[in-house]
């Protein structure tokens, strides 16, 4: 079966005052459809750049983009924000919601980008934030809502496409504990559902409820493991459903 | 703290360039078109008072019914100096088709008072005629040429043989019936009926600062007539001098209206300008505010900014109105035996300076202690206020592009600043509205009939149209980089999600297409008001105005628009280019 998301020899230099800095060295990572994969590693090592290229949202120096078996890092601008609308699904550190949007309509955005009729995707955003336990906010504007409610709207905006994989970039990282096992929570449960998760943190407890471990540092993959499933809901993480 | 708070207005005034720039040039502007209306009444002041001189002008003009009066009024006391009196008779300069109403004056030689002075050519002697400059100018009769005059019914062709000017005649055609003078004996000949004369008696008196008391006395000595034919009038010579320096008055009143209309600019660029730039330092202040400065103090902080820079703007809005009055005041010339001449009053300085820079700090301090009164958090979050107002609503049910709609939210979202680039705007649009109607007047004279309206105010208005236009231009361009730069994490987050350049351009430029469609409609009552104003203030009445046809006026909309969208289009563009992962970091 094709993977979902697979780099090639992947490799990023920033040139700063004609200075070159390595931010990605030779990567070579395959993420198959339904995997949840942590991405882990100290600060700088990499693992935003690696993030960062593998959504298109960058382009590398090196190497290869594959995303459901097309090549991504060759195409242009507009033809790599129509691949995003409908393959990925993105979770930021600080929520990153478009402020003057209510929360309701942050989750439609990417549905009316898609082609969505407006009434199916309002009623679809509503549902979404519904599930999430956001019904009475969907009015919300982003700055009325507290840092988890905010981070649980990207979530939703993040999942409403059905993306072929959502990536998120320190999702708890701005969160209180509670509101981090929210997150985490709801992330794990688009996972039960198939969807396929790549996930940036320097928290051991959060890449504890992923699949598999890789661990990066100084611009390369120092480490990979596999995960027990079992071990993880039984035991280090007692995953909270959204309130 | 005093020094602490200058530091801190100066600091970083470099990597500004573009808000100081703009600021000063719209303060530059607002200064000069003041000292433009101070100065150009008064740099024709001294041309006037030299020709008055040189032709030993009368202090009293006696316009009476007969040679006899005419020379009683010479015999009260108080009178130093008088000639003989000049004979009057209104009679028609014919040519091709066209008639034009004239003073012919009987020169009577040698004039001692209020004598012409030959600017061409020589005096008419026994057969020919000498016309007043402005009257030869404006009809364009060269020296050399012969003239039919018609009084009675009678025709007589005389050779222009020059030109002359005399302090108590202002400009032709706003002064009717133009001045030529013939010989006494030919006067005759053209008109000899003596009961259609008048008489001139000119004098000068002991005491010039008495003219109007003298002429009371004279009034109040002589029994009134009913007769208007029998009564006697007067001109003091601050008659003459108003009169002749009134020609700068249409000009004064449109310099007074694009005062008015850059004041209005400049308070509201700048309250764009630090407004934006509060959110832009938000972490600054926000830090200054942590340190212990009050809202007031900072607002402080941005006032004396302002006050710098309207400091500046002063000096050189000043050398520039001073440079450019003696060209503004070249109609006066017309009548006068020298050019309008540089005046530099530095209270015409302090006055502009007085008005500016009050209004500037103001708008710099209010803006900035109306942004700066909020919390920490408040000032994270500037500009992104609640989508929650009735407009907002009404954009999410419109069927609008996703596009289109989210670049409205965020204009919506931006409270005071689209009203703000939407006032200026409008305001733009009609100064070109009054611009236009004012050229629509004077293309709706008949062919041949000499203008009363000074031939550099047209220029004038189109001149002061571009000065205002390129502000505001720039205003657009700099408020749109200015929204550019506080979006760039919003901007990242939407090509994030899935917005194509092009759309991105479009969240931008909708919002903008959008200010400028109501302000460019709004622009075109408001000059068609702000013209019919002026023309009511300049003569009184508005019948002679005339609106720019509606084809000229439907362009200003489509035109304002057009601008405004190609002044947004190179932020929205460069907004479009930047990469996403960048922006997603922009702090």
């Amino acid at each position: 079966m094709t993977p979902v998301l697979e780099a090639r020899s992947l490799a990023k230099t920033y040139e700063s005052r004609g200075t070159k800095v390595s931010g990605l060295r030779t990567v070579d990572l395959v993420v198959e459809r339904g995997e949840f994969v942590a991405v882990m590693g100290p600060s700088g090592c990499g693992k935003s750049t690696l993030l960062n290229l593998l959504a298109g949202l960058d382009r590398p120096s090196a190497g290869e983009v594959w995303l459901a078996g097309q090549r991504i890092d060759t195409l242009s601008e507009t033809a790599l924000a129509r691949l995003r609308r409908r393959k990925v699904g993105f979770v930021f550190q600080f929520f990153n919601l478009v402020p003057s949007l209510t929360a309701a309509e942050n989750v439609e955005l990417p549905l009316l980008l898609s082609g969505q009729r407006r009434r199916k995707a309002r009623r679809s955003a509503r549902e979404l934030l519904g599930e999430l336990g956001l019904a009475d906010q969907h009015a919300a504007a982003p700055a009325h809502l507290s840092g988890g409610q905010q981070q649980r709207v990207a979530v939703a905006r993040a999942l409403a496409n059905r993306p072929d994989i959502v990536l998120a970039d320190e999702p708890t990282g701005n969160l209180d504990s509670v509101a981090a096992r929210q997150v985490l929570g709801l992330l794990r449960r688009a996972r039960d559902q198939g969807q396929t998760l790549l996930l940036v943190s320097h928290d051991a407890s959060v890449a504890a409820a992923a699949d598999r471990v890789i661990t990066m540092r100084d611009g390369l993959i120092a480490s990979e493991s596999q995960l027990d499933v079992g071990r993880q809901v039984s035991g280090i993480l007692a995953i909270d459903e959204p309130t | 703290m005093t020094r602490l708070l200058f530091r801190l207005a100066f600091a970083g005034m470099r990597t500004r360039l573009v808000a100081c720039v703009l600021t000063l040039a719209v303060a530059g502007g607002a200064v000069s078109t003041i000292v433009l209306t101070l100065e150009v009444g008064a740099s024709g002041q001294d041309p006037w008072r030299q020709t008055f001189d040189a032709a030993n002008g009368a202090h009293v003009l006696a316009f009476a019914p007969s040679r006899s009066d005419a020379r009683a009024v010479a015999r009260i006391p108080g009178v130093t100096e008088h000639g003989e009196p000049t004979p009057v008779a209104t009679a028609t300069l014919r040519r091709d088709s066209d008639d034009d109403p004239v003073q012919l004056a009987g020169l009577v030689s040698p004039t001692v008072v209020n004598q012409p002075i030959v600017t061409e050519g020589a005096e008419p002697g026994p057969t020919g005629i000498m016309l007043e400059r402005s009257l030869a100018d404006a009809l364009g009769i060269d020296v050399g040429t012969t003239v039919e005059i018609v009084a009675n019914g009678r025709s007589t062709d005389l050779p222009v043989l020059g030109t002359a000017v005399l302090p108590s005649q202002s400009r032709y055609p706003r002064s009717t019936p133009g001045l030529a003078w013939v010989a006494p004996a030919m006067l005759e000949r053209i008109e000899p009926d003596r009961s259609r004369w008048r008489w001139i008696e000119a004098v000068r008196l002991d005491d010039p600062t008495q003219a109007a008391a003298f002429t009371q006395q004279v009034a109040a000595e002589r029994s009134p007539s009913a007769d208007p034919a029998e009564a006697l009038f007067f001109v003091t010579w601050q008659d003459q001098r108003d009169e002749a320096l009134r020609e700068a008055q249409p000009i004064q009143l449109i310099l007074t209206m694009f005062t008015l209309l850059l004041l209005v600019v400049g308070f509201t660029v700048v309250g764009i300008l630090v407004g934006a730039r509060v959110t832009d330092q938000r972490r600054e202040i926000a830090v200054l505010k942590a340190a212990g400065l009050t809202p007031r103090q900072i607002g402080v902080v941005f006032a004396i900014e302002s006050l710098a820079l309207g400091a500046g703007a002063a000096i050189l809005g000043f050398g520039l109105g001073v440079l450019l009055a003696p060209q503004l005041a070249e109609p006066t010339a017309g009548t006068m035996v020298v050019a309008p001449t540089v005046v530099a009053n530095p209270w015409h300085l302090l006055v502009a300076a007085g008005v500016v820079i009050p209004i500037l700090s103001v708008s710099a301090f209010a803006a900035a202690r109306r942004s700066t009164r909020s919390t920490r958090q408040a000032l994270t979050d500037a500009g992104a206020a609640p989508p929650s107002n009735r407009l907002t609503r009404l954009v999410g049910r419109s069927h609008l592009p996703v596009s289109a709609e989210v670049g409205l939210k965020q204009l919506l979202a931006r409270g005071r600043r689209p009203l703000l680039l939407g006032g200026a705007i409008a305001l733009t649009g009609a100064s070109v509205v009054v611009a236009l109607s004012l050229q629509a007047t004077l293309d709706a004279q008949p062919s041949g009939q000499a203008s009363d309206i000074p031939d550099e105010l047209p220029l004038l208005v189109y001149s002061l149209d571009a000065v205002l236009l390129v502000i505001t231009t720039t205003t657009v361009v700099a408020v749109a980089y200015i929204m550019v730069r506080e979006r760039v994490r919003d901007f990242g987050v939407l090509k994030a999600v899935g917005l194509t350049p092009r759309q991105l351009t479009t969240v931008l430029l909708s919002g903008y297409a959008v200010i400028a469609a109501a302000a460019s409609l709004l622009s075109v009552p408001a000059g068609v008001g702000l013209y019919l104003a002026l023309a009511e203030m300049a003569s009184g009445t508005t019948e002679d105005a005339v609106v720019a046809p509606w084809r000229s006026l439907a362009l200003v909309p489509v035109a304002t628009l057009l601008v405004v969208m190609a002044a947004s289009s190179i932020p929205a563009r460069a907004a479009a280019r930047i990469p996403v992962a960048d922006a997603l970091r922009y702090e």
